[in-house]
């Protein structure tokens, strides 16, 4: 990925020269560091940093938007009801009036697409976001009371790891009765150690920093600790984390309604439009071709997302 | 916020015969545990029984080579590392009987400077909210008033209210520094803890900022525990010196008078490191400059640990622990049996 | 070396013990059980399904359940399908060979074009081709391996009209129609890993070829292809052997999904059947089947790391 990263959040610090005593705010000796601001003004600039710095990353969050007006918007944006069938109209090759061609039912496959992110980005952001908060919260947790508690939550993380995503996914479904909620608790489950994995390990890091003992020298409390001085410094790598877990949710529920385990039919998805076009490959292509690709590139946004913020983060990376 | 720590807190025993911060024989030692069972097959004797006491409004320092232990005897003092054993006493009361809260009240009094100026401050947080930390953890000030204390204290370490939101890459090391020693001030503690607070600032800018700290200890009645490796730098900020060898403290005294004329061999050979400082010049080169490693601290030699590297080691060094001797002037000790040897022994 | 081996393998059977924990507490939030599900069309009595139930352990407490399981499987009994009365084990035995067969020859295609294309790229870094590869291997990465299969089988279909056998013949029996049949396959469920372990050959590559050893190395006048193949790469490999043991899980997952779509009688078809019929024994066997083969293989990948890196292998015999 480009390197061409300046003035990060993380840009390494130069003492200047021995000047302490002057009072006068030091003028940064690149124009790369803008006084940075609090809450929404500071996050706005970090935007901005980012589109500037990370051109793949700002091509990415292009992308993410377009899934998720799709998402929002589908019922604006699909030309027709997604569940309507046109029966004469089945299996129907892609046309004026129908964009992508119809279904073996003779639904459009556009309509069906639009909506289908729908579920697709509900599934994953819900996922993503309570297993970064879970696997933030036990793997700091666990890095933080160390020894014996932490060796026993890293080993019950070890044994929900050791069985292969799918898998585990597949056990899932037959505890859990069909339902997008229960996809999402199946997914859940499967992504919270990956979360957990790198959580603890920050946290192992961040705990060694100065900071955290001068925390503790100023009387602060374990849990202020942790929120004040061990969450902060961890959101870099776990926004990173987040958007490559993200890419990996998308393909686990469109794999899991492919396997007609996952979001229930009618309700169009990306994995169940998959699913009927691979009994009609050689007759209805479109039908494989146009939900593969646009599964493939919402997959492909969140990864050069992931990378692009990696990067963006990489203290090595900075100029 | 007064200024004269008497007045500052009427419920304080304002004794002034009794030191403000007393430690009598703290050890601190580690188990070496291995394997899956975590059996422990050897120890670290990182403080082996050491005694100080810092009067008020005095800086007492702790020098020695890295490794002799004088930071985690900082670190023992106050509670920040659990000791094996020993007593601290500060002002009078039980440091090591202390629970969660009294220990809260006692950061709240003693507060501490650290080595890596940027280390020791969380890169995400500006300059106001790290040095109102100790405000808010100790519900002394909040909003406003925070501010306005914050402000105060950046303004007596040099700095001014216009730091307030930056962050803190924003600033030179020795700003930097200003900053964690604001942050120490804040709760207007009684004594301080600089743990190397200057080993990583240039040269000018370590004497700023120890006149500094000199400064401050005039106006607010401070007392310092003061760590350093740099003897000069003790020398310049220390009432009284120990010196510390593996986990010992070898030599104690009056500063200056340690200075002129040092009692132990270890005190010798690290004044002797010295540029220009001759009186201890001379006497090592007639006696020859120790040489050698620091020995393992989970193996401490038998005797006085110094024996391996000491130039003037003779039959009871290996044999016997050598206790605190009387070293003539009062107040003054250190750990030599040359101390008890008659004279002739001393200069064979 | 001997002890550092025996600890792995103590700290793989408590994570197994953990799993099999972690599936007999997940089988108790099941609304409902087998047993309905097998009567469903039946019309047998509330009494008929009750001696069924108990029958089958199903009235038992869980620890129960579990305990008996447990002492059942150190004797190599993993219980039977509730369809089939088969054993587990046979069933999982009998099919492993074709899920090993996929998997392996998806991880050997990974692996081996993955560490072609990284080289590549990294020894012409900074040109179209180190472009070109990069892309490719960030698009693999993104095409998830099912919809890839499903991709390539709609090219053949349209172009060539050609399609993969229906019935699995194995290696021996007919060696061109089981070739056909897996090939597509493992291709698809190779690229994912083929796309990483380019990534990662090529910047633990380039990492090394800057680093302070290799430029000694060089100092020295060692040929190019010395630096690259004896020095630089034998580093690569430890980050790249990691890789492996990451995609690992993937493709053990993958498999079960492309079985499915290429009508291939391996473990996946197995368990996945098993989760349509709600056939328990057989669905709670294979999971902790697969959390034991995966255990295996990571326990054989920290063996290599070992074998690899002498400085591993020295800090290990000194005891951890």
């Amino acid at each position: 990925m480009s390197s061409d990263v300046a003035g990060s959040p993380l840009a390494p610090v130069v003492p200047d020269q021995p000047r302490s005593g002057d009072r006068t705010p030091p003028t940064p000796s690149s124009s790369e560091a803008p006084p940075r601001r609090r809450g929404a003004a500071a996050a706005w600039a970090g935007l901005k940093r980012f589109i500037r710095t990370e051109k793949l990353g700002a091509v990415s969050l292009a992308l993410i938007t377009v899934f998720v007006v799709m998402a929002v918007f589908a019922p604006l944006l699909a030309p027709y009801d997604p569940l309507q069938q046109f029966r004469r109209n089945l299996t129907e090759a892609p046309s004026g009036t129908f964009w992508l061609g119809t279904d073996d039912l003779g639904r459009d496959v556009l309509s069906r697409l639009i909506y289908g992110a729908r579920s697709s980005m509900i599934v994953s952001v819900v996922t993503t976001v309570v297993s970064l908060v879970l696997g933030t919260l036990i793997g700091v947790t666990s890095g933080f009371l160390g020894k014996r508690k932490d060796m026993v939550i890293q080993r019950l993380m070890d044994a929900i790891q050791s069985v292969p995503p799918l898998v585990l996914l597949l056990f899932l479904a037959v505890v859990l009765t069909p339902s997008m909620s229960s996809t999402i608790i199946a997914l859940t489950i499967v992504i919270t150690p990956s979360f957990n994995r790198v959580a603890r390990a920050e946290t192992m890091r961040i705990r060694e920093e100065t900071y955290i003992e001068a925390a503790r020298a100023t009387g602060s409390s374990s849990l202020r600790t942790m929120v004040k001085h061990v969450l902060p410094n961890m959101a870099a790598p776990m926004m990173t984390m987040a958007s490559l877990l993200f890419a990996g949710v998308i393909i686990a529920e469109s794999a899991l309604s492919f396997l007609g385990i996952g979001t229930p039919p009618p309700t169009p998805s990306w994995g169940g439009m998959l699913s009927s076009g691979a009994r009609y490959v050689e007759l209805a292509p479109w039908m494989i071709i146009a939900p593969g690709l646009i599964l493939s590139v919402a997959v492909f946004a969140f990864n050069l997302l992931g990378d692009a913020l990696r990067d963006f983060f990489d203290p090595r990376l900075q100029r | 916020m007064q200024a004269d720590p008497a007045v500052r807190d009427p419920d304080r025993v304002a004794d002034a015969g009794t030191p403000l911060l007393e430690a009598r024989d703290l050890v601190k030692h580690y188990q070496i545990r291995k394997g899956v069972l975590g059996r422990p097959v050897g120890t670290v004797h990182a403080v082996d029984g050491i005694s100080f006491a810092i009067p008020r409004g005095k800086t007492v320092g702790l020098v020695g080579e890295s490794g002799s232990g004088k930071s985690t005897a900082a670190r023992l003092v106050s509670r920040l590392i659990e000791p094996t054993s020993g007593e601290v006493r500060f002002d009078g009361q039980d440091v090591l009987a202390m629970r969660g809260k009294e220990v809260k009240a006692l950061r709240r009094r003693m507060q501490m400077v650290f080595q890596d100026p940027f280390g020791s401050l969380n890169p995400r947080l500006t300059v106001g909210d790290i040095v109102g930390e100790p405000l808010e953890v100790h519900r002394v000030a909040s909003g406003r008033a925070r501010t306005d204390r914050v402000v105060e204290v950046l303004e007596t370490v040099g700095l001014s209210g216009r730091d307030l939101h930056k962050f803190p890459h924003q600033f030179s090391g020795g700003q930097a520094q200003r900053i964690g020693i604001a942050r120490a001030l804040a709760t207007n503690p009684d004594l301080i803890i600089c743990d190397e607070a200057v080993s990583a600032l240039d040269v000018s800018v370590q004497a700023q900022v120890l006149n500094l700290l000199k400064r401050l200890q005039r106006e607010l009645g401070l007392s310092y525990l003061f760590i350093a490796h740099d003897l000069n730098v003790v020398r310049y900020m220390a009432d009284e010196l120990c010196v510390m060898y593996m986990g010992e403290i070898v030599e104690r005294g009056d500063g200056d008078a340690v200075f002129a004329d040092p009692q132990h061999p270890y005190t010798q050979m690290l004044l002797a490191a010295i540029p220009g400082h001759d009186p201890v010049t001379a006497r090592a080169q007639e006696r020859g400059v120790a040489t050698g490693e620091v020995p393992s601290a989970s193996a401490p030699p038998s005797g006085c640990r110094f024996h391996t590297r000491c130039p003037a080691v003779f039959d009871r060094c290996p044999t016997e622990h050598p206790p605190l001797y009387d070293a003539g002037q009062p107040g003054r000790v250190a750990a030599c049996h040359l101390l008890d040897e008659p004279r002739q022994v001393q200069r064979a | 070396m001997i002890r550092y081996v025996l600890g792995r393998l103590v700290y793989g059977l408590v994570v197994l013990a953990l799993v099999t924990v972690f599936v007999f507490v997940a089988i108790t939030f099941i609304p409902s059980d087998a047993v309905d599900v097998m009567l469903a069309d039946t019309g047998a009595t509330e009494e008929q399904a009750a001696a069924m139930r108990s029958e089958l352990g199903l009235d038992r407490p869980v620890w129960e359940q579990l305990g008996s399981f447990l002492g059942n499987a150190v004797q190599g009994d993993f219980g039977r399908s509730f369809y089939t009365d088969e054993p587990v084990v046979d069933l999982f035995l009998d099919r492993i060979p074709i899920t090993l067969q996929l998997g392996g020859l998806a991880l050997v295609i990974g692996t081996v074009l993955g560490l072609v294309l990284g080289i590549i790229a990294a020894v012409r870094r900074g040109t179209a081709t180190d472009g070109a590869v990069r892309v490719t291997a960030v698009t693999f990465l993104s095409v998830p391996n099912f919809v890839l299969g499903l991709l390539i089988l709609t090219a053949l279909g349209l172009w060539f009209a050609w399609s993969p056998p229906f019935v699995y013949r194995g290696p021996t029996e007919d060696f061109v129609s089981w070739a056909q049949h897996m090939a597509i396959p493992a291709i698809a469920l190779g690229t994912a890993s083929m796309a990483g372990i380019t990534r990662m050959t090529r910047s633990s590559l380039l990492e090394n070829l800057g680093s302070q050893y290799i430029r000694t190395v060089r100092a020295k006048g060692a040929g190019e292809r010395l630096v690259l193949f004896k020095h630089a790469m034998r580093n690569s490999v430890i980050a790249v052997l990691t890789l492996i043991g990451v995609d690992l899980a993937t493709v053990l997952g993958g498999t079960v999904i492309l079985e499915q779509m290429f009508s291939l009688p391996g473990t996946g078809q197995l368990v996945y059947q098993a989760v349509l019929d709600r056939d328990y024994p057989v669905v709670i066997a294979c999971t902790i089947f697969y959390a034991g083969l995966f255990i295996v293989t990571m326990i054989i990948i920290d063996l290599l790391y070992a074998f690899i890196d002498p400085r591993i292998r020295a800090a290990r015999e000194a005891g951890r």
